[in-house]
């Protein structure tokens, strides 16, 4: 039985305390159970989009994602259920063969795919199209490289609240992009660089930490502070 | 989050933010001793994994090609390269011949409201002890001095009086004078997020703020009369019933005065004087009546006037008649400006007082600082910035040493300031850069950045921070405390410590508010003023008693009065200063990273209409002309602005904005009133002439 | 969906703001193409942030290829499919000149895939300006500008007393404003046990009960009509033949629930059912049905019919909501359900249209007479079911449970035509299991489908005639699958692309990494899309496996 209004479950047979309303994600932390994330930010809301953190519910017929789902009380949880490493692994595997290249080590995608086991694809086939665009002093995007996990346009959203970023497209050809889609400067971005924090992948990253980029300078003529509308260079 | 592995960089520091007074945790990452990237600390208290892009980019000026590297001494009027030695010695001959002349009184100091809090207590120590005056101070003068001389009347004590997440449990939240998307970004992100979330936002502005678009109720008051408005706010509460009569009863002094002052205060007599419709008056005041809890907050848009410091008190009476006090969600706070503007005045780097606002005629305090330092100290009050200006003018102020502050950019009637620096005999000035004041400098002293030195800075959340090095001075650049505490022993004043953790065991030691404070005890989560001899610290200020005699709030019956500038025929507008985001203040920093390439140039924003009316469009130069001083600047024909009034900002030195600002400043304080400058505007080329057809405001 | 923008927009929507989406629609009806002024003008009005409209122009289908003078929408539906293996697209754009997704260099005309325009019935279908044009000599009436409104075959019930084929009198929203009342109302409807017809099987009634109890006073009602299940046309012949059933049925959940206003999004692929719910609210208004203190009881309900932009996930109830206030039509994440925070951030409930068009009668006649329309099994209530052109009869029947597929199949709808005889069936909706010819003794019901991997769905019945090759339905389904895909969750995103370029492809498919595959898009897909695909591929390849040419 729990106490006053505290929920009971046990995570990989530890058995924790927890405030109605903690998600399944947050009460394995407390546990120190290691749960796979791609689209989760402690700083945003869960968005479930990844699908990477299954885990397996005692009495739910599949894996339940554990970002979103709340805890119930009694609930017993298994992080290393074999048919949800199995969907997470299928995932990551399918997230690593949109990408032209492999993530690199020091990104959380690379992090996680090595953790996962998953060195290479067996899914040839289409890649996101290359498309660059190093404009701002800052911040740089390398569109290939999303995974649309959503986290740069909520960090945008929740903690920034400037709103200067969006999903774009549908299905396989959805990517990022700022404002109208003629870069940060135009946009409503104010650079606080909480996108480049938190993107998993580097699709869109500091741009002092990108080797040998070379970067166009933006040029503001005569307008006070106007900034002028460009086209992407690539897409 | 993105993990930055230890393969890009070899060394990674915690460290605070040395732009605004936010006050964000950062971890800095450095290679080869450069800084490579700055990334937010998840843990900061005050940004909790968010920061602007000021501190998270803006750190490029750290190695820039001018930033200086070795001491210069002046030699028939040109800076010269000079060793240290040469530099020092010559510091100390003059100063100490200066003194033997004319006495201590007419040396002055000015410590950096940019600079740590051990360091500003060593240049207060240094000009007390060593140079025997108490002329120190320190840029909060041109700030929130107000703030603080009215809150510690009227509380008590010279700070917030709760933390940035009283923010996220208010129900309503009045902003007062306040850009904070722009001058404090990650409170004002914060603040949107807690608006859209369902805090009820009140904007009182001549501009439309950005924050206006999430609130429910914007105002827009003619400059200078932010009293009137609060006191029409006042009027409503107390008229309405919305008074909390038990906490005026126990807990406040000085009520029936302010009661009979607000009579004439009605929304229609308010509306008069601010030019804000009456119902909109009533609006605002239910709205914060009737919330359980409400913040106030406020900023250079309130203090930086005639009676900045009256407004403040202003706003302690609205807290008080409501008990929107000392409670969680309902704060009064002050967005201060700079990073460690609480911290330099906390540390008494001022005239009339040493840590923690004790005053310097208060003989127990007095004796104090004596013993522990080891010499006599003066009793007499000294100058305050704008009254060492007028001493030099007057021949009675010899010598200045100034560090980390630009006082011929940012302080307020250039000329005048001008003036008085080609006055002095002597002046230091102790710099990362050359700028407009080293170009008064006889010596100029290569000194070091944020991230470049260790300490504290307090916020304005009244927090201690740590401040640690990632990187070291370059080339013969050395820290700010070192200097100082060499300079001061070469005077004959030997501080006696090794490093800031020394000298802030001292000020801990020394000072009651802040016993206990330590390396150790501020850790990664700080710790806010005035801290308890069990250790514990102060999140909110007030839940039981005032910081006055007799532990009750005060009430102030003060009137309004009109601000020291009007518009006339002659100079129709009203000229308002303030910041924007991509810059800080003087730009000495962000104008040399990529910011500068965001934003290149200070604009005046001007209304349509006004701008149809003086055919000048967007982008245009224009000649703008106060009564003491004219300048130029890029138009920018925006409806942000009331008409009426323009607005521009003071990054870019080539503006020269402050060469507009008079003498006019707050009564109590003298903070002075860059908020309201009649001025006049016309596209560049056209002569100067009256323009019948314009209204003029007020 | 993100609680601020959200908030943004509720906030302009108070005042009567369009939604962005609006905005852009008209944009391109307008001048045929999206500018950014467009975008720009649509942010401000709407109160979404410009960037967030960007991503919405580049979502929905209907917004972007610049059309020509002519705009020519031609079905690639299963139905249409099934009845031509898609012959008449490439003649449409062999005959037009123009491929799919394109426009003529000189603007004169331009031509779209568009799934499904719910002529089923009379397959392949076509949509040339605003004239729906299907069945025999289509192509050439398209070659030659001489497109002509196709009929649609009328309904017919099997029931004693046809319920949901016959015009709504209102007698339902009466009893319950004058009789029942609000509890009493909902108690009946959960006690009638009615399961969502939209494919769910969710039982309206917990739907209802969980709105209510939300704290925010502030509730919606919306209905589904995003059927955009290619092979069922049954909301839509509820839509536009009987919307007042539709009307009643909003506002009795809103009744129920303590809601004061409703919501209908239709889709763009039926341009007639947004004017005929439009013309229904203004007769209902008239004669006192909606409006303020209907029948002086007090409550007052308003309708807003709002029109989507051709996205099949719009559909799912989340993604629904969306589209209504503007935004991309994405997937979000339960919790938070639409019962505690839905359209505008307030409780809301998320119906079927054939859901909603049951409530009358359970208001009229009770839960007990609601059972007894389907005597021989557990379910209650009469549904409606389709059929495709392949079929002798094809229209839509309302029907009790618990008749057997067969008898569907061939009393019903009598047969296949021209001698074809049935290979196999898909039932629900492209994510319904198929039944192969075997099976058609199954009972048509929500358990007796599920046990065949199959399921009612939103019950259109499509059968494959024995000419079908079954890779190219594979091919064609995983097609539909990864267009529609709204893109949020990984397994769906990627997956379904990967497996239709496999199957597409002249090489044989890798059973074990395919099946692998099905598994992660059935328990990791955010929603029934991409969860749902497995389902029938999993009957090809339990059924058709040679066929499918696997390795």
């Amino acid at each position: 039985m729990s106490t006053s209004d505290q929920l009971t479950v046990t995570v990989d047979g530890v058995e924790l305390q927890v405030a109605p309303g903690t998600t399944v994600l947050q009460a394995a932390k407390r546990a120190e159970a290691w749960i796979p994330t791609l689209c989760f930010d402690d700083r945003q809301a869960p968005f479930g989009a990844c699908r990477v953190c299954m885990v397996a519910v005692q009495g739910a017929p599949k894996p339940l994602p554990a970002c979103t789902t709340p805890c119930r009380d009694q609930m017993v949880i298994d992080t290393d259920d074999a048919t949800s490493r199995r969907v997470a692994t299928a995932v990551v595997e399918l997230v690593v063969s949109e990408l032209p290249q492999a993530p690199d080590p020091h990104t959380e995608l690379g992090q996680i795919a090595e953790r996962l086991e998953v060195t290479d694809t067996r899914w040839p086939g289409d890649t996101h199209h290359e498309g660059h665009d190093f404009r701002h002093p800052y911040l740089a995007f390398q569109h290939e490289l999303c995974i649309s996990c959503g986290r740069c346009v909520r960090a945008c959203d929740e903690v920034q609240g400037a709103f200067a970023l969006t999903a774009t497209g549908r299905g396989f050809e959805s990517n990022v992009t700022a404002g109208l889609n003629a870069g940060f400067e135009d946009s409503t971005c104010v650079s606080c660089g909480a996108c480049a924090d938190t993107c998993p992948t580097d699709a869109i990253t500091e741009i002092t930490l990108l080797d040998g980029v070379v970067r166009e300078r933006s040029r503001n003529g005569n307008d006070p502070g106007r900034r002028k509308r460009r086209r992407i260079a690539s897409e | 989050m993105s993990t930055i592995d230890a393969g890009r960089f070899d060394k990674t520091v915690t460290t605070t933010c040395g732009y605004c007074g936010v006050g964000c945790r950062l971890e800095a990452h450095a290679r080869q001793g450069r800084i490579v990237s700055i990334s937010p600390a998840d843990d900061g208290p005050a940004n909790e994994g968010h920061t602007c892009l000021k501190g998270r980019f803006a750190h490029q000026f750290t190695r820039s090609r001018d930033r200086l590297t070795s001491p210069l001494i002046r030699e028939n009027g040109e800076l010269r390269v000079a060793s240290w030695d040469e530099a020092l010695q010559k510091i100390v001959a003059e100063l100490e011949r200066i003194k033997d002349t004319y006495g201590p009184d007419a040396i002055a100091g000015l410590a950096s409201s940019r600079a740590t809090n051990e360091d500003c207590y060593a240049m207060q120590r240094l000009i007390r002890a060593a140079i025997g005056t108490n002329n120190i101070d320190n840029c909060s003068r041109v700030c929130h001095s107000p703030t603080s001389f009215a809150m510690r009347k009227s509380l008590g004590l010279s700070g917030a009086t709760g933390s940035f997440s009283d923010i996220d449990h208010a129900e309503v939240a009045i902003l007062i004078g306040v850009n904070p998307t722009q001058g404090h970004p990650v409170v004002g992100a914060r603040i949107k997020q807690a608006a859209l979330q369902g805090c009820q936002l009140i904007t009182i502005d001549p501009r439309r703020i950005e924050l206006a678009d999430y609130g429910v109720l914007h105002l827009a008051p003619r400059p200078g009369t932010n009293a009137a408005v609060v006191l029409g706010l006042c009027h409503v509460v107390r008229r309405d019933g919305l008074c909390d009569e038990a906490f005026i009863a126990e807990r406040t002094e000085g009520y029936e005065a302010l009661a009979e002052l607000l009579d004439a205060y009605t929304p229609q007599a308010v509306q008069e004087i601010t030019a804000i419709p009456a119902a909109q008056i009533e609006q605002a005041a239910h709205i914060y009546g009737q919330a359980a809890s409400g913040s106030l907050l406020w900023g250079l848009g309130v203090t930086e006037h005639k009676y900045g410091s009256e407004v403040v008190q202003l706003l302690c009476n609205l807290a008080l008649m409501t008990g929107k006090i000392g409670k969680r969600g309902s704060a009064m706070l002050p967005l201060r400006g700079q990073n460690n503007v609480q911290g330099s005045s906390d540390m008494g780097a001022l005239p009339d007082t040493y840590t923690a606002y004790r005053r310097v005629d208060d003989e127990d305090t007095a004796q104090l600082f004596e013993q522990a330092w080891g010499v006599p100290l003066r009793r007499e009050v000294g100058y305050k910035i704008p009254e060492m200006f007028d001493a030099a003018v007057e021949g009675k102020l010899k010598a200045m040493y100034v560090f980390g502050e630009d006082i011929a950019q940012t302080d307020p009637d250039t000329a005048h300031v001008q003036a008085a620096l080609e006055n002095l005999e002597f002046m230091v000035c102790q710099e990362i850069f050359e700028n407009e004041t080293t170009k008064y400098a006889d010596v100029v002293l290569p000194a070091s950045a944020f991230l470049e030195k260790e300490g504290t800075f307090i916020n304005a959340e009244r927090r201690f921070q740590l401040v640690e090095a990632s990187i070291d001075p370059p080339g013969g650049a050395r820290t700010d405390f070192e200097i100082i505490l060499t300079v001061s022993r070469m005077l004959g004043h030997e501080m006696g410590w090794q490093t800031p953790w020394d000298a802030l065991e001292e000020i801990a030691r020394l000072t009651p508010h802040y016993q206990g404070v330590s390396y150790e005890r501020i850790g990664r989560a700080g710790c806010q003023w005035p801290m308890h001899p069990d250790g514990s610290d102060s999140p909110t200020l007030y839940d039981q008693y005032f910081d006055r005699p007799g532990g009750r709030g005060a009430f102030a019956a003060l009137p309004y009065k009109a601000p020291g500038d009007a518009p006339d025929r002659e100079f129709p507008l009203v000229l308002v200063t303030g910041r924007v985001l991509q810059h800080y203040n003087a730009g000495t920093m962000t104008r040399r990273t990529g910011n500068a390439d965001l934003v290149d140039r200070d604009w005046l924003e001007i209304h349509p209409d006004d701008a149809k009316r003086l055919w000048i469009s967007d982008g245009d130069t224009v000649s703008i002309r106060s009564r003491v001083g004219r300048t130029e600047l890029s138009a920018k024909v925006t409806e942000q602005i009331t008409q009426g009034h323009v607005f521009t900002t003071f990054h870019f030195p080539e503006t020269r904005t402050n060469l507009l600002i008079g003498q006019s400043a707050d009564v109590n304080t003298s903070c002075p009133e860059y908020k309201v400058v009649a001025v006049d505007v016309r596209p560049i080329g056209e002569q100067a002439a009256f323009t019948p057809q314009l209204e003029t405001v007020g | 969906m993100s609680q601020n923008v959200v908030e943004l927009i509720r906030r302009h929507h108070g005042v009567q703001a369009p939604s962005a989406l609006e905005v852009l629609k008209e944009a391109v009806e307008d001048h045929g193409e999206l500018t950014d002024d467009d975008r720009r003008r649509a942010a401000e009005v709407s109160g979404m942030p410009e960037a967030a409209v960007y991503g919405v122009s580049t979502f929905y289908d209907d917004l972007l290829v610049h059309r020509g003078e002519r705009h020519v929408r031609v079905c690639s539906g299963t139905a249409c499919f099934a009845a031509t293996g898609d012959e008449h697209v490439r003649a449409i754009e062999s005959e037009l000149g123009v491929k799919l997704g394109e426009r003529s260099p000189d603007g004169t005309v331009s031509l779209v895939e568009t799934v499904c325009l719910g002529f089923c019935h009379s397959s392949p279908a076509v949509r040339d300006g605003e004239t729906i044009d299907a069945g025999p000599g289509m192509v050439a009436r398209v070659r030659d500008a001489g497109c002509v409104a196709a009929a649609e075959p009328p309904w017919r019930s099997l029931l004693a007393s046809p319920v949901l084929t016959v015009a709504g009198e209102w007698a339902g929203l009466r009893r319950a404003l004058t009789e029942l009342g609000p509890d009493a109302l909902l108690e009946q409807v959960e006690a009638a046990k009615v399961r969502g017809r939209g494919g769910a099987g969710f039982p309206a009634g917990t739907k209802w009960r969980f709105t209510k109890q939300a704290a925010n006073p502030e509730k919606f009602i919306v209905a589904n009509g995003d059927e955009g299940d290619p092979g069922s046309y049954i909301d839509k012949y509820l839509m536009e033949q009987n919307p007042n059933l539709l009307l009643e049925g909003l506002a009795l959940a809103g009744f129920a629930v303590g809601a004061r206003h409703g919501f209908v999004l239709t889709r763009s692929e039926y341009p007639l059912s947004k004017p005929a719910l439009d013309e229904a609210i203004a007769r209902a208004r008239e004669d006192g049905w909606l409006g303020a203190d209907i029948l002086g009881s007090g409550f007052d309900f308003e309708v807003t019919i709002i029109e989507g932009a051709g996205s099949y996930v719009v559909g799912e109830e989340t993604a629904l909501l969306a589209c209504l206030q503007g935004l991309r039509g994405t997937v979000s994440a339960r919790p938070p359900f639409p019962a505690e925070r839905g359209a505008f951030n307030r409780p809301t409930v998320v119906n079927n249209v054939e859901t909603l068009c049951n409530m009358g009668f359970i208001a009229a006649h009770g839960a007990d007479a609601y059972a007894a329309l389907s005597p021989d099994t557990e379910t209650n209530g009469s549904k409606l079911v389709c059929f495709n052109e392949r079929f002798v009869s094809p229209t839509v029947y309302e029907v009790p449970f618990g008749m057997s597929v067969r008898e569907l199949c061939e009393d019903v709808a009598g047969g296949l035509r021209d001698g074809r005889s049935i290979k196999a069936l898909q039932i629900g909706g492209p994510l319904g299991g198929i039944l192969p010819a075997s099976k058609l003794d199954t009972a048509f019901d929500f358990d007796a489908l599920a046990a065949e991997g199959c399921m009612v769905g939103h019950g259109s019945i499509l059968a494959f005639d024995d000419q079908t090759d079954m890779r190219e339905v594979a091919t064609h389904l995983l097609r539909f699958g990864a267009h529609e895909s709204c893109g949020k969750c990984f397994p769906c995103r990627i997956g379904l692309r990967r497996a239709h370029d496999e199957f597409a492809s002249d090489q044989r498919v890798q059973r074990e990494r395919f099946e692998q595959l099905l598994e992660a898009l059935e328990l990791g897909s955010l929603c029934a899309h991409g969860g749902g695909i497995p389902a029938p591929m999993r009957s090809l390849l339990a059924h058709f496996p040679d066929e499918l040419d696997l390795t």
